[in-house]
C-alpha cells in the first residue's frame, strides 16, 4: 500500500511535470506580425525596423534639400548606381533601395530607368528595347539619366565591458550626370548596443 | 565628540545621496537665442491620451509644418522628455489625403527615440505622396 501510494506520488509530482516541461519547451508558436511594427525582433543586425528607419531618413533628406527640383526635365530620370554592403551581414541591399525607389516614384519628380545600371533588371530592360528596335523598325528613344544614386553601407564594431555596439551608416550621393557634381548626399547611422547575458544555458 | 561624529556622519550620507541621485540623472542644460529669427508655421493639434503613463513622460511641445520640393508636406514635432533620465518612446507617422483616406507610404513603421531628461528632440518627416494633407502622429512605450 505504502509503495503504490510512493509511486502515486512519484508519477504526479515528479515524472508528470518533467514530461509536461519537456514537450512544452518543443512547443512552436507562429504569429504574424507587421514587419516594421513594435513586435518586431531587435537584434544586433540592421532588422526590418532598422530599413523602413534610414530609407525614411534618406527620403526625407533628399526632398528636403530641393536637388531633385533643379533636373531640365520633370520628373528627373534616376538610375540606380552601385550600393556597397561593407557591413559583415551577408544582406540584399534592395531592402534599403527599393524602398528609396518606391518612395521617390511615389513622389512624381522622379522616374527611375532600368535601361542602364546593374543587376538582372537593366539586361531584360535593354534586351526589351533591342527587340522593341527590331520588330518596329524604330530606334528606341532612351531618355537621358539626369541623375545617379550611388550608396553605401558601413558597419562598425565597438565593444566594452560586455557591451558590443554595432553602428550601422547608411551613405547615399546624388550625382548630376551633366557636370559629375554630387547635388546631394547624406549620411545616417543606427547604432545598437547587444549586453552579453551572464548567465548561459 | 560624540555630536561631531554624528553630524560628520550625516554630511557623508548626504553627500553619498546626492552623489548617488547627479550620478543617474543625465538631463541637458541648453542655450539659445533669446529671440528666434526662425518663424515656425506651428499647427493647432488635437491630442488623444489612452496611456497616462506616456503622457507624463513624454509630451508633443509644438508641431509645425512646410512644403518641400514644391508640394510635399513636411511635419515635424518638438518633444520633450519630462523626466529626469534617459526615456526611449517609439513613433509614428501616418498620412492622410483630402478624401480622408489612409496614403501608404513604403517608409511609414515605428521608430525609436532616445531623449535625455528633461531634453527635447525634433522628429520630422516627408509626405512621399502629394496627395498627404493630413497626418496622425502615434507615440507608444517601449
Amino acid at each position: 500500500m505504502t509503495t503504490l501510494r510512493f509511486k502515486t506520488i512519484l508519477l504526479a509530482g515528479v515524472i508528470v511535470p518533467a514530461t509536461l516541461l519537456i514537450t512544452g519547451c518543443q512547443t512552436a508558436e507562429t504569429r504574424t506580425i507587421d514587419a516594421s511594427g513594435p513586435q518586431a525582433l531587435n537584434t544586433g543586425g540592421i532588422n526590418s525596423q532598422d530599413w523602413v528607419n534610414a530609407a525614411d531618413q534618406l527620403v526625407g533628406s533628399l526632398l528636403s534639400s530641393g536637388a531633385l527640383d533643379k533636373s531640365p526635365v520633370q520628373p528627373a530620370v534616376l538610375a540606380v548606381d552601385r550600393i556597397i554592403n561593407n557591413t559583415q551581414l551577408n544582406i540584399d541591399t534592395d531592402l534599403l533601395i527599393k524602398k528609396i525607389r518606391v518612395a521617390l516614384s511615389q513622389t512624381g519628380k522622379v522616374a527611375v530607368t532600368n535601361t542602364m545600371g546593374l543587376g538582372e533588371r537593366a539586361v531584360v530592360a535593354s534586351e526589351a528595347a533591342e527587340m522593341d528596335e527590331m520588330t518596329t523598325g524604330k530606334k528606341a528613344i532612351v531618355p537621358s539619366v539626369n541623375f545617379t544614386l550611388y550608396g553605401k553601407l558601413i558597419q562598425q564594431t565597438d565593444r566594452l565591458n560586455g557591451v558590443t555596439q554595432n553602428t550601422y551608416s547608411f551613405q547615399m550621393s546624388l550625382v548630376n550626370v551633366k557636370t559629375g557634381l554630387t547635388v546631394w548626399e547624406d549620411d545616417r547611422a543606427i547604432a545598437k548596443q547587444t549586453k552579453k547575458s551572464t548567465v548561459g544555458w | 565628540m560624540k555630536t561631531s561624529r554624528c553630524s560628520v556622519g550625516g554630511v557623508l550620507l548626504a553627500a553619498g545621496l546626492a552623489a548617488l541621485l547627479s550620478g543617474c540623472a543625465t538631463n541637458v542644460n541648453t542655450v539659445e537665442r533669446a529671440q528666434p529669427l526662425a518663424t515656425a508655421d506651428y499647427i493647432a493639434d488635437k491630442r488623444v491620451v489612452t496611456d497616462n503613463s506616456l503622457a507624463r513622460t513624454v509630451r508633443v511641445y509644438a508641431v509645425n509644418q512646410t512644403i518641400v520640393s514644391g508640394n510635399l508636406l513636411k511635419i515635424q514635432a518638438k518633444v520633450e522628455n519630462l523626466k529626469d533620465d534617459l526615456r526611449t518612446v517609439r513613433y509614428k507617422f501616418e498620412w492622410i489625403d483630402k478624401d480622408g483616406m489612409a496614403v501608404n507610404s513604403p517608409n511609414e513603421g515605428w521608430k525609436i527615440l532616445n531623449i535625455q531628461g528633461r531634453d527635447t528632440a525634433y522628429i520630422s518627416t516627408v509626405a512621399v505622396s502629394p496627395r498627404a494633407v493630413d497626418f496622425i502622429l502615434k507615440f507608444s512605450e517601449l
